[in-house]
């Protein structure tokens, strides 16, 4: 039940979480899953991520790049778009405000 | 047998299962008993105890494709690669090797997407490693089968929104999947087994008349130690010959 809620509270808010985990800069899915994994959020597993990001990607929020390597067959790198970096301070601002008002009513209820 | 699947179905009931999966399960249980004769305590251990293993791959699986298809499969070691990167292409996604060594696949009803898979030999100390070593390139580990260790990764880590597929395929109607090379393998092992058999067994005679223990025993090790020599000479060619496909 815990897992489950967990994971529907993610599906929420993972967009965002992608978006906000390249406002420093441009990153590869495995980095991506690692911030967010780092920041406690669990492990995102790539049938979970990919998803997202192509949606961003469609919607014209995050730019991409595929840069060959060395060894491998080459990495897929995002950047945020001047759209992506305005909806994620929108769209970001309206996460915190909902996330106030739950902690509140939270607090309250826990307090008596 | 009844009694047996009677029990393992209240199990599952007591433990959430949805009925729906508790029915395909148990179909696919007496399926796999019926192609291989044998009795589910042995096959599959316990009911109890089977039940609340299989009641925990199915909250898994609940939380990872609330909304997929569901198809579970096997392959010999010849072919399984080459039958999941094509299935992968379909946007089955394998979520692990069950304890019969099948392959739990689930696909997404809203955003199939397509997938690859790799398989690597690697003993059980060096298997997080190699996993760490692989993670930057987007592969993610999906099941383990003795020293195979199984790997997968979204094509949309290398060519994004491409990957999703339109309209896929349907469910594929068989679940097993055995390869030429599996039939000429167990041939030639059989027909080497006889040849051992018909050569020894009558030196092992000769010997028993003369009475002489240490001989027999010598003769008998001998043959059953051909025997593993050469299944594992074929199994290490095997193995080298996939090293060298892979460089």
């Amino acid at each position: 039940m815990t897992a489950d809620r967990r994971a529907s509270w993610l599906k929420g808010v993972l967009d965002l979480l992608v978006l906000a985990s390249l406002s420093e800069g441009e990153s590869y899915g495995y980095e991506i899953a690692k911030t967010l994994a780092d920041a406690g959020l669990g492990q995102i597993k790539g049938g979970t991520l990919y998803p997202v990001l192509n949606r961003l990607e469609e919607a014209g929020l995050l730019a991409t790049e595929f840069r060959a390597a060395e060894r491998g067959p080459g990495r897929r790198y995002y950047r945020l778009t001047e759209e992506g970096r305005r909806t994620l301070e929108e769209e970001g601002a309206r996460w915190l405000a909902f996330d106030e008002s739950v902690r509140a009513v939270l607090t309250k209820g826990r307090s008596r | 047998m009844s009694g047996y699947f009677d029990e393992l179905t209240a199990r599952l009931r007591e433990a959430g299962v949805p009925a729906s999966r508790i029915a395909v399960t148990v179909d696919d249980l007496r399926a796999y008993l019926a192609d291989s004769g044998g009795d589910p305590e042995e096959e599959f251990g316990p009911a109890a105890a089977f039940a609340e293993q299989l009641a925990a791959t199915a909250g898994q699986e609940a939380g990872e494709a609330a909304s997929g298809e569901r198809w579970t499969w096997t392959a010999d070691i010849f072919t399984d690669q080459q039958r999941l990167n094509e299935f992968g292409e379909q946007g089955w996604e394998v979520q692990g090797i069950d304890r019969l060594g099948r392959f739990v696949c689930t696909r997404s009803e809203e955003h199939p997407q397509r997938w690859e898979y790799r398989r690597e030999v690697v003993s059980p100390v060096g298997r997080d490693a190699l996993t760490e070593r692989l993670a930057p390139e987007g592969w993610e580990p999906c099941g383990t089968w003795f020293c195979y260790a199984y790997y997968k990764r979204p094509k949309a880590a290398l060519v994004g929104p491409e990957a999703e597929i339109a309209s896929p395929p349907p469910q594929p109607g068989r679940r097993i999947f055995f390869s030429p090379a599996l039939y000429g393998f167990a041939a030639v092992y059989f027909v080497v087994a006889l040849v051992l058999a018909l050569t020894v067994l009558p030196l092992v005679q000769g010997a028993a008349g003369d009475d002489e223990p240490g001989t027999l025993v010598g003769m008998v090790v001998g043959a059953a130690s051909s025997l593993v020599v050469f299944g594992g000479a074929v199994g290490v060619a095997f193995l080298v010959r996939r090293r060298r496909r892979r460089r």
